[in-house]
């Protein structure tokens, strides 16, 4: 049963203030999966869609592999990517064994972190591309970023509906990021005779979601390259 | 057949102001040389109601007009109008021909033809053409008299017809003559000889010299004073235009004193770019690489090529990569002239395809990469791609297009997550004990430590037959720090490396 009118209005000005016209929920972005299940569950489908996320780790923790699988996982739909290689890492082999298709993929060999940081600002806003790995895992202390750089990419990325995803050997992006994940190693497999590598398994944690609650954790395990073939 | 002419009448002037528009207006001679005694050469409208002439000194000048600006003449921007003078043409026919250096009073002038044959039914009528055209040489800095007619040498004569700049007269066809009739001998530019021979029989209009009969004018004047009759009804032979097809363009600029520093090049740089820009742009195409030619105080001469990721004409993008371009290979010495030659490639509009997921504009994908490589440097934007061969990080870049194959998700998702190897460029160098073959000690600026795990060695050689031959033996190890890495050993230089870490 409903109030008459006279009543509800008197209701709604003794309360005054205390009630606000409410709007509808923003809906959550769409994910984009890594093509890793365990890793896929943890962060409850994937990566936001037109965000800014971040993976962190040091060196052998799986970081680069976590990168190309999911640089793969976007092809596979027919997406055109991008790698801003701040640390000229990228290996374009290493790409191929993933699943990348190294033709849909533009790789930028950035001569420094600021030249990296412009080159992924003017990619977001030239819209069109899916993702955008922006490879900041340098050897040595950590780049200097302005604090203003990191909302500033993410309104770009939000406005052209890009994935941004930032690579780093430690937390650079602060609360910009709608997810951070850290990676650390947890074993090397060397096993057979003669002795092969068969690849690294990493333990993943996440650190920062926004609609994900931080805490979770998921082991990964990465296979070799000649496993794989 | 129809003939365009689009002339210039003062070329010396004209190339000055193209190239230093801030003079327009003001009051301007340009000289043979340099020093009070130089001569006139060529005097803008406001330094002509100054009183100032072509032929006095630059002494005389001065004494009449103290403000007035003065300019030495200037082959390589005159050169360069010319060529611009013909992008114009070129703009509307790709028939289109330089006309003959200009003699006597008309030495000053620059002309070019153009076959105008249909023109008249694309823009409503011959002079709508004519106007479309001058306006198109007017937007290049070159202001311009147009004429057509059914022959070169009878537009070319309409062309000298004194007037305003943007003028254009059509010749229609069978009414040459009537039109030439009035105008005076002099415009055709006849020998000296003729012309005082013609002016000793009172012969002073074009169209007396037409009603004289053929055969006593050959027999007393010669066949030149036929030739010029034959014009003057207007008979000129008409001789089709050959289709033209260059694409590579050329600026130049000689500065007013050497120049060592990056900035006041960068200034010279802007101007010139963005007249290639122009020119360019008015023959469809875009700039896809860039020479720049600089002539040395020592005499000397360097040339730096610059090449674009993708054709562009954006201003901003050319001129950061010329001064990327200068920064990374200095002059030897001072800069005294300047040339920029550009290769133009046809933009292509690329159909994205409607069961793809859409990319990037291709236009507007084309200015980033052009934008992305004046950042990081020539050559190190694009897509990767793996040469056939057994050296390891070996890669090539291809320029980044949309037309790529699309992706078969069967054939390339592999099985499960792959360990990928994130290189080291340059290879870092380490410092292995080995023991009975096998590495067990590792110290480098990226690995440190006791060998706790170690597959290989993974032997590869190659290009035996020459210089580059390789024999490396690959290693994948684990130190006690935790990093599994990629050790390479040289067995020719017998040096360790690391080429990457597995990451």
């Amino acid at each position: 049963m409903s109030l008459p009118r006279p009543a509800l209005a008197e209701v709604l000005a003794r309360l005054g203030p205390q009630v606000r016209r409410g709007g509808l929920l923003p809906e959550p972005p769409a994910r984009l999966p890594s093509g890793i299940p365990g890793l896929d569950r943890l962060l409850e489908g994937g990566f936001p869609c037109g965000r800014l996320s971040e993976i962190a780790g040091p060196l052998s923790s799986g970081r680069t592999s976590l990168a190309l699988a999911l640089l793969a996982a976007s092809m596979r739909t027919g997406d055109l990517v991008a790698w801003v290689d701040a640390a000229d890492a990228f290996d374009p082999a290493s790409a191929v064994a993933a699943g990348l298709s190294l033709s849909r993929l533009l790789w930028v060999r950035a001569p420094d972190v600021p030249a990296a940081l412009r080159c992924t600002e003017r990619l977001l806003e030239t819209r069109g591309l899916a993702l955008v790995l922006l490879d900041l895992a340098l050897p040595g202390p950590p780049p200097h970023v302005a604090p203003a750089v990191w909302p500033r990419l993410l309104r770009a990325a939000q406005a052209g509906a890009t994935t941004l995803v930032v690579l780093a050997a430690g937390r650079l992006t602060g609360t910009s990021a709608a997810l951070a994940l850290a990676l650390e190693p947890a074993q090397a497999h060397f096993s057979g005779t003669p002795c092969l590598f068969e690849g690294l398994e990493v333990r993943g944690g996440l650190v920062r979601g926004h609609e994900t609650p931080a805490g979770g954790a998921a082991c990964v395990r990465l296979h070799a390259l000649r496993e794989a073939g | 057949m129809r003939v365009a002419c689009l002339r210039v009448p003062d070329l010396p002037l004209v190339a000055r102001l193209r190239a230093e528009p801030e003079l327009v207006g003001a009051a301007l001679a340009v000289t043979d040389g340099a020093g009070p005694r130089a001569e006139i050469v060529s005097v803008s409208a406001a330094a002509a109601r100054e009183g100032i002439r072509a032929g006095q000194s630059v002494a005389q000048a001065r004494s009449l007009c103290a403000g007035l600006a003065l300019r030495a003449c200037s082959p390589a921007l005159e050169r360069t109008a010319r060529e611009a003078l013909r992008d114009a043409a070129l703009s509307f026919s790709p028939r289109s021909e330089a006309a003959p250096p200009g003699t006597g009073i008309h030495a000053a002038e620059a002309a070019c033809f153009l076959d105008a044959s249909g023109m008249g039914s694309l823009f409503r009528s011959e002079a709508g053409f004519a106007t479309a055209l001058a306006a198109r040489a007017a937007a290049l800095g070159l202001p311009a008299f147009v004429a057509v007619a059914s022959s070169r040498a009878v537009a070319l004569l309409a062309a000298r017809v004194p007037g305003e700049p943007g003028e254009v007269r059509v010749l229609a066809p069978g009414r040459e003559a009537a039109w030439l009739a009035p105008l005076a001998v002099d415009l055709a530019a006849p020998p000296d000889a003729l012309a005082e021979a013609l002016t000793r029989f009172g012969i002073h209009r074009l169209g007396e010299l037409a009603r004289l009969p053929a055969k006593a004018l050959a027999t007393r004047l010669g066949p030149e004073a036929l030739q010029l009759a034959k014009l003057a009804r207007g008979e000129s032979d008409p001789i089709p235009i050959e289709k033209t097809a260059e694409t590579s363009l050329e600026e130049a600029l000689e500065l007013e004193a050497p120049l060592e520093q990056l900035e006041p090049l960068a200034f010279a740089l802007r101007g010139l770019l963005g007249r290639l820009a122009s020119r360019l742009e008015m023959r469809g195409l875009a700039i896809l690489e860039l020479e720049l030619g600089l002539d040395l105080e020592d005499g000397g001469q360097e040339a730096i090529h610059v090449g674009l990721a993708a054709p562009t004409l954006d201003p901003k993008t050319l001129l950061r990569l010329a001064c990327l371009a200068l920064e990374a290979h200095p002059p030897r010495a001072a800069v005294e002239g300047i040339r920029v030659t550009a290769s133009g490639a046809v933009v292509r509009a690329d159909q994205l395809d409607l069961f793809r997921p859409a990319g990037p504009a291709p236009a507007l994908l084309g200015r980033t990469l052009a934008e992305l490589e004046a950042l990081c440097g020539v050559g190190r934007v694009g897509s990767p791609v793996l040469p056939n061969g057994h050296r390891a990080d070996v890669f090539a870049l291809e320029p980044f297009t949309l037309n790529c194959a699309p992706v078969l998700a069967s054939e390339t998702a592999p099985a499960g997550p792959i360990q990928a190897l994130r290189a080291l460029r340059p290879p870092v160098t380490a410092q292995v004990r080995v023991e009975c073959g096998i590495p067990q000690w590792l110290h480098s600026a990226v690995a440190n430590g006791s060998i706790l795990g170690c597959a290989g060695p993974w032997r590869t050689t190659g290009s035996w037959w020459s210089s580059e031959r390789f024999a490396h033996d690959h290693f994948d190890v684990r130190t006690s720090d935790g990093t599994v890495s990629r050790l390479r050993h040289d067995r020719i230089r017998h040096t360790w490396h690391i080429d990457g870490v597995y990451d």
